[in-house]
Formats: C-alpha cells, sequence, structure tokens
C-alpha cells in the first residue's frame, strides 16, 4: 500500500471561474498542488489532482461545497530518454492492464507519471512494474 | 357555409339537445363507470336532480389524477369490442393518461374537425400536408382520420425531418398545413435557409395550427410569412383530441363545438361557475362520447366563453385562445410536460438528486427543455464516462416517461440557485 497515492478526483462545472473557485480553496488552506489533470466533457469537468495533504483538502472542499473523490493511483519515475515510456506501458501490456489515463510533471529533471489503472489491477500494475526493475514513487514523498 | 346543421341552432334547440344529451350521459356513466357512480353517490346527487343544463354544477369535476386511478381502462363505458382506437398522453405522474374511441367517437372527431375544416375552406379538392407528430399523440392521427374521412389528400409527414417536409410540400404542393406554430415557424425560417421562395414555391392557401399557447402577433406571422389563413385548433385527448374549438373567418374567437363537449369556466380556487365573458379554467363534460364519456373535466386551461353570434352564422359558443394554466403544466413543441412528471423520473435514478431545475427555452423557434440536476456527492466518479452515461441514462429514461428529448446538465452539488432555501423549480425563458 506504500505506493498508493490517494488523488482527488473533484466535479467542476463548465464555466469560466469555477477552476479558481476550486484552487482558491486550496491555497486558502496552505494546500500544495503536486500535479493536475483537467478532463473535460461539455457541461462538467473533472480535475484530478495529486496534493500533500489529500484529507484535509477533501475535508475543506467538500465544506465548501465541492464534490470529491479518492482514486487510488501510482507514480512512476521516468528518465528522459528515448524508450523509457515505453517500457513502462509495454510492460503493463503485458499484464493486459488497462492504464485509464496518465498525466505527468518533472521533479528536479526526472518526469514522475501518475497512472489510473481499471479496477482492482492497480497492485498488479506495482508489482509487475517492481519486478521489470522500473522504480515507482512511495506516496509518502508528496505528503507533507 | 357550415359542415353540420347543429353548428347553428337556436339557443332553445341547442339547449334541449344539450340537456338531452347530458341526461343520457349521466346515465351511462352512473351505471356502466363504478368511478362515477361512487363520485355522483358520494357527493349525494341523484340523476333525477339534473333537470336543466345549470344543474351540471351539482356534479363534481373529474380530474387528471382519475385517469391516472383508473390506469388504463377504468374509465371508459364500454367494452374492449367496441374499442377501435387507443391514445395515450403522458400523465401528471408516473403512469399515461389513456383514452378509447368507439366508431361512434371516431365519428364524432371527424365531424368536428370535418367543421374545422370547412371553417377554413377546405374540401376534398386540397391535399393536407400534416407536420402533427404521429403517434400515441391525437395530433397526428386526429388530423389524419378526419382528412380522409372528408376525402382530403393527406400526406402523413409527421413531425421533424424538416428539409424532406419541405421538398414534399413543394412537389405534392399541398394547400393544407397542420402543425404546431412554433413548427410552422420553424419550417418557414429552415425554407427560407434552403433558398425557397416561399410565396411562390409553395400551393399553401390555409393552415391549422394547434397544441401551443399562441399569441396573436405570432399567428399573424406564420399567416403572413406562408400567404395563408391561419385557423387555431383547440383540443385535449381526454376529450377527444384536436377538433373541440376553432376559429372561422370572422374571428380569432374558437366557436366550441358545445353540441358535443359542454363548456363551462369555472374559478380555478373555489369551482364556482363563472358567469360568461370572464376569465377562469375551462371544464368540459362530454355530451355524446361512449369509449371515454367524462364529466367535468378540469382542462386546466384558462380562457373565456361568450354566446355573442358570429357573423359567420354558428351559433355555437366561442372561447378565447388559451391565454394560460392553472396548474404548473408546460407545453414544450406541443407536448404537456409537468414537472412532477420529471421529478417522478429522477427519483428512479441513482447518482443525482432531486435539487433540479427545470428550464423552458426556445432555440430558434422550437421550444427546448433543460433539466439542471445536481449531482448526489456519494455518487462522485472519477470516470468521465461515468458522468456521461449517467446523463445519457437520464435523459433516455425522460424519452421513455416523457416523450420528449430533454437535455440534461449535471451540476455541483448545492449550486441551484434557491429562494428561501426553497430550489426554484421551473424557469420559463419564453415570451408569452
Amino acid at each position: 500500500m506504500k505506493y498508493n497515492i490517494k488523488q482527488l478526483s473533484v466535479f467542476l462545472e463548465n464555466r469560466a471561474g469555477e477552476l479558481s473557485d476550486f484552487t482558491h480553496v486550496l491555497s486558502k488552506n496552505n494546500i500544495s498542488i503536486k500535479s493536475i489533470l483537467l478532463a473535460d466533457s461539455t457541461d462538467y469537468g473533472l480535475v484530478r489532482t495529486i496534493v500533500d495533504n489529500p484529507e484535509k483538502a477533501k475535508t475543506i472542499l467538500e465544506d465548501e461545497g465541492f464534490s470529491v473523490r479518492f482514486t487510488d493511483v501510482f507514480g512512476v519515475k521516468i528518465d528522459d530518454i528515448v524508450g523509457s515510456f515505453d517500457k513502462v506501458v509495454t510492460v503493463l501490456a503485458n499484464e493486459k492492464i488497462n492504464i485509464l489515463y496518465t498525466y505527468s510533471f518533472y521533479e528536479s529533471n526526472t518526469g514522475i507519471f501518475i497512472f489510473s489503472v481499471e479496477k482492482n489491477r492497480l497492485e498488479d500494475a506495482i508489482n509487475a512494474l517492481l519486478k521489470a526493475n522500473i522504480e515507482i514513487v512511495q506516496a509518502k514523498h508528496f505528503y507533507m | 357555409m357550415t359542415f353540420s346543421k347543429n353548428e347553428s341552432l337556436c339557443k332553445q334547440e341547442l339547449q334541449s339537445w344539450q340537456l338531452t344529451h347530458l341526461q343520457e350521459t349521466l346515465e351511462r356513466v352512473y351505471y356502466l363507470v363504478p368511478f362515477y357512480k361512487k363520485k355522483f353517490d358520494d357527493a349525494g346527487v341523484l340523476l333525477k336532480d339534473i333537470k336543466s343544463l345549470k344543474d351540471l354544477s351539482k356534479l363534481p369535476f373529474t380530474k387528471k389524477q382519475d385517469l391516472r386511478d383508473n390506469y388504463p381502462f377504468g374509465m371508459f363505458s364500454v367494452d374492449m369490442d367496441q374499442i377501435v382506437r387507443i391514445h395515450s398522453s403522458s400523465g401528471t405522474t408516473g403512469k399515461p393518461t389513456v383514452v378509447g374511441y368507439t366508431e361512434h367517437d371516431m365519428s364524432i372527431w371527424a365531424e368536428v374537425m370535418g367543421r374545422a375544416f370547412t371553417m377554413g375552406g377546405v374540401t376534398c379538392q386540397d391535399i393536407m400536408q400534416n407536420s402533427h407528430g404521429y403517434g400515441l399523440f391525437t395530433g397526428g392521427l386526429g388530423f389524419h382520420s378526419a382528412a380522409e374521412r372528408m376525402k382530403i389528400a393527406v400526406i402523413p409527414s409527421s413531425t421533424g425531418f424538416t428539409s424532406r417536409q419541405l421538398l414534399l410540400l413543394k412537389d405534392f404542393g399541398a394547400t393544407v398545413l397542420t402543425a404546431t406554430p412554433s413548427f410552422a415557424l420553424h419550417m418557414a425560417e429552415v425554407a427560407k435557409n434552403e433558398g425557397y421562395d416561399i410565396q411562390k414555391d409553395f400551393k399553401l392557401k390555409v393552415g391549422f395550427f394547434g397544441a401551443e399557447p399562441t399569441s396573436d402577433g405570432m399567428k399573424k406571422e406564420i399567416a403572413s410569412i406562408w400567404g395563408i389563413d391561419y385557423h387555431e385548433v383547440y383540443g385535449l385527448s381526454e376529450i377527444i383530441g384536436p377538433g373541440v374549438a376553432c376559429n372561422c373567418k370572422h374571428s380569432n374567437l374558437l366557436h366550441i363545438h358545445e353540441d358535443h363537449f359542454y363548456p363551462e369556466i369555472i374559478d380555478p380556487k373555489t369551482g364556482e361557475v363563472l358567469p360568461e365573458g370572464e376569465r377562469g379554467e375551462l371544464v368540459i363534460t362530454t355530451l355524446t362520447k361512449q369509449g371515454l364519456p367524462i364529466i367535468r373535466y378540469r382542462t386546466g386551461d384558462i380562457t373565456s366563453l361568450t354566446r355573442i353570434p358570429c357573423k359567420c352564422g354558428r351559433t355555437l359558443g366561442r372561447i378565447e385562445s388559451i391565454v394560460g394554466r392553472s396548474d404548473d403544466m408546460l407545453l414544450i413543441n406541443g407536448v404537456n410536460v409537468f414537472p412532477s412528471q420529471i421529478e417522478h423520473v429522477l427519483s428512479k435514478q441513482d447518482g443525482v438528486t432531486l435539487n433540479y431545475q427545470i428550464i423552458a427555452d426556445k432555440k430558434g423557434y422550437l421550444d427546448k427543455l433543460e433539466i439542471d440536476i445536481e449531482l448526489n456527492p456519494e455518487m462522485m466518479s472519477d470516470d468521465i464516462g461515468d458522468l456521461d452515461r449517467l446523463k445519457k441514462t437520464i435523459q433516455h429514461a425522460l424519452l421513455n416517461h416523457l416523450y420528449i428529448n430533454v437535455d440534461v446538465k449535471l451540476v455541483a452539488p448545492k449550486s441551484l440557485t434557491r429562494s428561501e432555501g426553497k430550489a426554484i423549480r421551473v424557469i420559463d425563458k419564453r415570451q408569452k
């Protein structure tokens, strides 16, 4: 479980100012966004974000009227070398694990890719990647 | 010219016809429909107490809810072997409203529609494009069957598919158009965009419109764009469908076929019958129907009734074009929608709350209905596909129950406007 990162998924309506309403709540409460992904549909969007204090963030966001849920994801360290990302997704493909989405950010010259995979396959994915000597970031790395 | 002699009976003849048929109808429902026997008995009214048309006010009203409570056929006064047609409209909640017609009822329907067609000068030489929706609604088939019986060539084009409709309208050379007013305007707009010269390319001379509240301005606009005489046809399925009333060439008021449908105007709050000329809720008693005779039916439509003689020579009373509703019913492209129905459908859906807002608006000339629903925070998903599926499921359920396409919008919890803690349920942005 040490690799399971608690990602916040937050429902936002598709209109100007909605995202800043959300980020204001976090900044006001001194919560740092480590990475963020916006997915949109015609009328609404979903924000997926990794923050340094997910429990606190969920509580205060819900107090402010946002719909929030936790989703378990994991982070993989990937160097800026041709073929390194390919290697990771090939391991998952060989295990027939469906990737739902991925997003990334940089941290001191290393890329960290956040992966969400299909239901009930998270442990399988982590084990397969560890077996292939791929470095997975521990969850505590992100938390205060 | 009138279609039948009943349209111009003198007052005494008309009233004597009405009383005779009223008494027959009361006898019919009392002995054949247990609902009415109980209703009259509970009200302590005996059939012999109804000695004049005025005495009708002693009887209790029939409401839409009664039809629902007796779903599907409990209000019919004949066995199924006598029924030749069944129509249905959505009810106020859950179960739809069902109406049935005997062969005799179909003749009455054709008769009153024939009167309407005659008011518009339509004969068997004409071609009628019927752009009312076909199916369970009475609009499409009501016009269709009556036109056929009058030997009018009828094109059952139904509603929608506007480009194809225009092609048929031009190539088949229809002289009569029947549609909802908003669809007639929509057709005109599409015709202009597609490069038709409306006055030259089409042979229309008269149109019959209804099923929507329509301002005088809108009627004039339709008449002038299409270069036609505008006739409004009023009706509701519980009484018979289209054909309850229609205006002649001399008046904007609609002659109500009161030899078949006896009208009263009541105060919707007290139920008291109002004097002639005053506005109130239209209540109708069918005088000649067999399948579904109905006593003092509360239509929910607000209008007034006058018996000032009309220049055309018809002695039938006339009602105003409907000016409003006594309840919260919305008309969306001619289809009845009650907020309670929408709530009923939503209450069966997982993933959303019952905090919703219904927004009626115009898109071009057509009505559109949007429903904003607050998401249930517990059902919040990380999967955008889940949310899209939820939206589609609700849209599908609403289409199934309301027979109309609704644009569903999922919104954040607690985001809808509330007035003193209560959500504002309906916002109607359409011009009145």
